[in-house]
């Protein structure tokens, strides 16, 4: 079996289904029997998830819109 | 995971590049309506700063009307944009004072001497909902990607956040796939250390009641 290290090291091309068949099937029997690992490949996976749904909040606020407006519209006045 | 830019937007974005170049005004204003959004949510991200954000937006739009001559479609138009972008964000960032960064290799995961997980971890993927939307997760979830080293932090807000292929991400910032794959999944590891350590804490405070 291979180790919790090993495993670890190859999430991300786990996850992006980059590992040759003999590798992700030795990455799954891994995480069948060791439950840390599954914690840990769980909680990896929604990291990504909340952070980028948390980060994708930004708005522009309205004021900030309105004098990008009226930069653009200047400069395209000047031209 | 990744999203690449459809196709389609591809060439629609092209032929607004191309009408722009001509002289068409027009196609400027829907350049920027498509871009704005993405390049101050970068720059925001980046700098925690609105008024920052807002400067490097302005700079951002401007610098594509009055540079859009010098885009020769050798990279694709949106990685020219992300790349004025991340140097009007560093720019700003360079002006001011830099607080230390932490070191991301005391948070990478641990092991034994056989390669085995020394600490407990708890999955606390399932519990994460009712603290989604929550000031509290956000302000941690933020902090936690300020703490980023920046090389990892601009991997990140690209590739996970901006969505952007590990390809594109590597054009942007001149890096191999691997050095990309690489620096994602170091911030990857770090962010869900931190995020770990807030989501354990409260589920032991939820428990203490
Ligand atoms: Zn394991």
């Amino acid at each position: 079996m291979i180790c919790c290290k090993e495993c670890l090291d190859l999430l991300y091309d786990y996850l992006e289904g980059e590992l040759d068949q003999e590798t992700t099937k030795s990455l799954d029997e891994h995480f069948e029997d060791c439950p840390p690992c599954i914690s840990f490949l769980n909680t990896y996976k929604s990291t990504t998830a909340l952070c980028r749904e948390t980060l994708n909040q930004v708005e522009i606020p309205e004021a900030i819109r309105d004098n990008l407006l009226k930069v653009i519209k200047e400069q395209k006045e000047n031209n | 995971m990744s999203f690449s830019q459809p196709k389609e937007d591809k060439e629609i974005e092209e032929a607004l590049v191309r009408k722009f170049q001509g002289g068409d005004l027009e196609a400027y204003d829907k350049i920027a309506e498509i871009y704005q959004k993405k390049i101050y949510g970068l720059s925001f991200n980046l700098t925690r700063n609105q008024m920052d954000a807002q400067d490097v937006t302005q700079e951002v739009l401007l610098t594509l009307f009055r540079k859009i001559s010098m885009f020769q479609g050798k990279s694709a138009f949106s990685s020219w944009v992300y790349r004025i972008t991340l140097n009007a964000s560093y720019m700003k960032l360079r002006s001011k004072k830099k607080e230390p960064n932490v070191s991301i290799d005391e948070l990478m995961p641990s092991y034994n001497g056989a390669g085995f997980q020394q600490e407990k971890i708890q999955d606390w993927s399932e519990n994460t909902e009712s603290l989604m939307f929550t000031n509290e997760t956000r302000d941690v979830i933020n902090k936690a990607v300020d703490l980023l080293p920046e090389k990892e932090k601009v991997v990140f807000l690209l590739r996970d956040v901006e969505g952007l292929s590990t390809e594109k991400t590597g054009e942007i910032l001149e890096l191999t796939v691997p050095a990309v794959k690489s620096r994602l999944h170091r911030a990857r590891l770090f962010l869900r250390k931190k995020l770990s350590n807030y989501f354990e804490e409260f589920s032991s405070r939820k428990a203490e009641k």
